[in-house]
């Protein structure tokens, strides 16, 4: 804990306005967007069907004029769960089969391991790439909106839309204020000479070193949630019909955009279930 | 038929053993402008929560515009009638556009969106925030979300807005905004309920309420309001300008601006019974009674002063005042200047370093604080202040420059951060949210604990350290520190960071949203921390509490544009351009010597203020031999300093013992 920062290293929640055809599309069409790269994504879990996924995530960096190694900055904080990761795969999948590179007495890592995670290492990326990209071209009340929209044919079906978004909303809003109590409160207690987690190797007590964090935060937490809660319902919140201020147009073209989308989805489905089991 | 009626109203929280409103009675008319006052506690703002609605009472009734507060099928109606501002800028804000949040309340009356828009539209324009209407509430500034409150309230279309407390997060040019704002929407018609601490903001409303554990005990037009004696007052605190008055034993006016209260003063006092500039500086100088003691805002020395019939020298622009005020730095300024608690070299500091976001807070600050000083940091909010704090405290570390903290350089890789923090500890902002301990003796003893202390050693220190706040062991120790008042949390926090018996204390805005009488202790408590020889660095808006220090530091847009003793801060090297404001007494005494009636160093407090112009007084009137004024003004000179002393929000009293 040297210099306490808390918000270097994320890139998820960062919207940056290039003013691209893509950030001017609906937030709907975002969500489609985001939602035809999981499918693909699960339908192709091969190195080809992979790199094709990731370069279409590229191209659409690129479309929304978005610096794609910026995307990639969230993977810096995962790095250390992802290497325990490759420690656990090399260790437990040696000995399987194929040519083994290097042997090591009862291990063995193999070519196809290697390749295994190197899947395992670009399929995160491309995860972490494709929802650093959505939140880089969607302002956080088009999140919102964009799932109040998206949902909005479900409504049909009794699904509260409305209540889903806003619940989104505020758990949006909440992101920075938790994060201003705990930086606040981490220097309170630093300042008073707190130093968590590293009182020994007992659980409970390094759990309980962490007390003077989570007490203070839940609490504040929950304060501030009061006063939202007070302040919304004073003026005039009661969850019933209410008039949105701000609705999306369409832009020219936005119809292909989504055509598109779905020729990639179906294309993307058939590809990966059919076509790539051939291939690596 | 009246607005708004109270009858006989009862209120408890859930949970409150004691009501919080206890048979409240009283009426406001549609377009007054209401101002009420209180202690934290004393149950203004549930008083504001049944008006509206949020809350209903247990017994007696309130009605707003005919309609029963009490019956939830009237909410709507009511809150639409009645709109509230809340204290804390960033809780009001539901939406993440500046417009959508406008648009909340009027969307949650499902009116028709193009009226929404107009509403809009209008309302923005209103506060001034047509320019921010795209962006994102939390870049903007606290007053600037302040007013995007007001315009979310006057988007409803509301009769009456009633604001809790929504001057207290502010810094002075974002006040002054919001009390113009009130004053303009009372003008169109707009009834205002203003509930405050501050009693020269009370002193604009056309009529004041006080509260006083859940009762009504004065309800008065200002002028009449604070021409009453009573004990009850003196705890809360008198708008400068009536302290004044009741110093030098003038009938009470109440005047807006310090201008306005010098020419008052100038009429009252008669010109020809002042001295000429020039006159009196002499006489000030070499007044009988020989050393005199610069005024350090401690009641005592001021009376002793004045008793003997010695003049206190305006500490500041003086000669003597340069280094005299509460720590005491510069008084042995014949002996080899003190090693530096810190000092700051060309420092540099930037949030998010090397991310897109990055943001430059601090660029090229140099100064350094002696050791036993007391510096105040003054600056708009986002100026630095809290910034060059957590760097103080090593909890940041500089991006450029150098800093050293008792001799230490932080950044050496050597350098032991965490025993570097414990020497000189930062109470941060509202520093009681940090509290984690059901019990409070248990919260005060973690950073001596943290220290290594334990056992007899550990229970003294914090036994002690709860002293020194006001917080008596035995009878504090097993409170549940979430039974304590609002002021007792912050004291127990402070309690918190005097028990790691440190070199130097950190506070950033130590009496920020605390009631006049919290103020006063914490304030009190700077000045026993640096009467033994400590130093202090402190934050503050108030430059009524930045002048009781030994040197300012004024900070905008993270540089230092002026380092030194408040003398000169707020006296001949003051530059308007700083935006700051100056010290009341400061500015009543430049708008004198804009009327010619004034000369000499600049007063930084009231006593002081009122002790020179009763000098005047006794000098003027002995020249024109007038025996009789003369006699009175010795008397009124006398009972200056012990009136003024009493007036904690905006003298340098300081002498009350925190309770």
């Amino acid at each position: 804990m040297k210099d306490l920062q808390f918000f270097a290293n994320v890139s998820i929640g960062q919207y940056i306005d290039s003013g691209s055809f893509v950030h001017r599309l609906t937030p709907v069409t975002k969500f489609f967007g985001i939602l035809v790269f999981f499918i693909v994504m699960f339908a192709n879990t091969n190195v080809t069907g992979t790199t094709l996924l990731g370069l279409w995530v590229l191209a659409a960096a690129l479309a929304a004029r978005v610096n794609p190694l910026f995307l990639l900055r969230g993977i810096k904080p995962a790095m250390p769960f992802l290497l325990i990761l490759s420690v656990l795969t090399l260790i437990f999948q040696s000995g399987t089969t194929g040519v083994a590179l290097v042997s090591i007495g009862p291990l063995s890592i193999h070519l196809s391991t290697l390749l295994a995670l190197l899947l395992l290492f670009s399929r995160f990326a491309a995860v972490l790439a494709a929802i650093g990209l959505l939140t880089s071209v969607t302002a956080e009340q088009e999140i919102a909106h964009g799932i109040e929209d998206f949902f909005a044919p479900l409504g049909r079906f009794g699904f509260p839309s409305h209540e889903f978004s806003l619940m989104i909303a505020v758990a949006l809003r909440f992101v920075p204020i938790v994060t201003g109590e705990l930086e606040s409160i981490v220097k309170a207690q630093a300042s008073r000479g707190g130093d968590f987690g590293a009182s020994g190797i007992n659980p409970i007590r390094k759990a309980r070193s962490y007390l003077p964090l989570f007490v203070p935060l839940i609490i504040r937490t929950l304060e501030r949630a009061e006063l939202l809660v007070e302040a919304m319902e004073a003026r005039c919140y009661t969850g019933d019909e209410r008039t949105r201020y701000t609705t999306y147009e369409m832009v020219a073209g936005e119809g292909f955009v989504r055509l598109g989308l779905t020729l990639f989805m179906a294309g993307g489905v058939v590809f990966g279930l059919y076509f790539a089991k051939t291939l690596p | 038929m009246s607005f708004i009626e109270f009858d006989s109203a009862v209120f408890s929280w859930p949970g409150s053993p004691r009501p919080a409103i206890r048979g409240l009675s009283f009426r406001i008319d549609e377009g007054e402008y209401v101002a009420i006052v209180g202690r934290n506690g004393s149950g203004k703002s549930s008083l504001l929560r049944l008006m509206n609605g949020l809350r209903h009472v247990d017994a007696g009734s309130v009605r707003v515009d005919g309609l029963d507060a009490a019956d939830s099928a009237n909410a709507r109606a009511l809150r639409s009638t009645l709109v509230l501002v809340f204290q804390s800028p960033p809780d009001q804000i539901v939406s993440t556009v500046v417009e959508e949040d406008v648009a909340f309340g009027p969307g949650n009356l499902a009116i028709d969106r193009a009226e929404i828009r107009r509403r809009v539209d209008e309302a923005l324009a209103v506060v001034g925030l047509e320019a921010e209407r795209k962006s994102p509430p939390h870049f903007l500034s606290a007053g600037q979300q302040q007013r995007l409150a007001v315009a979310g309230a006057l988007a409803m279309r509301p009769r009456c807005i009633a604001f809790d407390e929504a001057t207290a997060m502010l810094d002075p040019p974002s006040r002054q905004a919001m009390l113009d704002l009130m004053d303009r929407l009372n003008a169109e018609g707009v009834t205002i309920i203003h509930v405050t601490h501050d009693m020269s903001e009370a002193a604009r409303a056309g009529r004041i309420l006080m509260l006083d554990e859940g009762l009504l005990v004065r309800d008065a037009p200002p002028e009449a309001f604070f021409a009453k004696d009573g004990e009850v007052l003196e705890s809360f605190g008198l708008p400068p300008a009536i302290a004044l008055a009741r110093t030098m034993g003038f009938e009470p006016r109440i005047c807006e601006t310090a201008g306005g209260c010098a020419r008052l003063l100038a009429d009252s006092i008669g010109k020809g019974l002042l001295q000429r500039p020039g006159a009196a500086t002499a006489g000030a100088g070499a007044a009988p009674g020989g050393a005199i003691p610069a005024a350090r805002g401690v009641g005592a020395a001021i009376d002793g002063a004045v008793a003997s019939g010695a003049i206190p020298a305006a500490r500041g622009a003086g000669a003597s005042g340069a280094g005299a005020a509460i720590g005491g730095a510069g008084a042995g300024s014949n002996q080899q200047p003190p090693a530096p608690a810190f000092s700051l070299e060309r420092l540099g500091y930037s949030y998010l370093r090397g991310t897109v976001n990055e943001r430059r807070a601090l660029s090229d600050i140099s100064f350094v604080v002696p050791k036993g000083s007391v510096v105040a940091l003054v600056g708009h909010t986002g100026s630095g202040k809290s910034t060059i704090l957590q760097l103080l405290n090593s909890l940041a570390l500089p991006s450029s420059g150098r800093i050293l903290a008792f001799g230490r350089d932080p950044c050496e890789p050597k350098a032991d951060l965490r025993a570097l923090r414990m020497r000189a500890p930062l109470a941060v902002q509202r520093p009681e949210s940090a509290l984690f301990e059901p019990y409070s003796a248990d919260d005060v003893a973690f950073g001596p604990k943290n220290q290594g202390l334990s056992g007899r050693a550990l229970v003294e220190r914090v036994r002690e350290a709860m002293q020194k706040v006001g917080l008596p062991y035995e009878n504090y120790r097993d409170r549940s520190t979430r039974s304590l008042s609002g002021g007792e949390k912050r004291r127990l926090a402070l309690a918190g960071v005097l028990a790691l018996d440190p070199e130097a204390i950190l506070l950033d805005e130590p009496t920020q949203a605390l009631d006049p009488a919290g103020k006063a202790a914490i304030m009190a408590l700077i000045t026993s921390f640096a009467a033994t020889g400590k130093t202090v660095v402190f934050s503050t808006h108030s430059m009524d509490e930045a002048a009781r220090a030994d040197m300012v530091a004024v900070l905008r847009g993270g540089a230092l544009l002026a380092f030194g003793p408040p003398g000169e801060i707020f006296g001949n090297n003051y530059d308007e351009a700083w935006g700051i404001g100056r010290p009341w007494a400061a500015q009543v005494a430049v708008a004198l010597a804009d009327l010619g009636v004034w000369s000499g160093p600049t007063p930084l407090d009231i006593a002081t203020l009122a002790a020179r112009l009763g000098s005047r007084l006794e000098q003027g009137a002995a020249g024109a031999a007038t025996a009789d004024l003369a006699a009175t003004a010795a008397d009124l000179a006398a009972t200056a300093a012990d009136l003024a002393a009493a007036t904690a929000g905006s003298t340098a009293a300081g002498r009350e013992a925190p309770r």
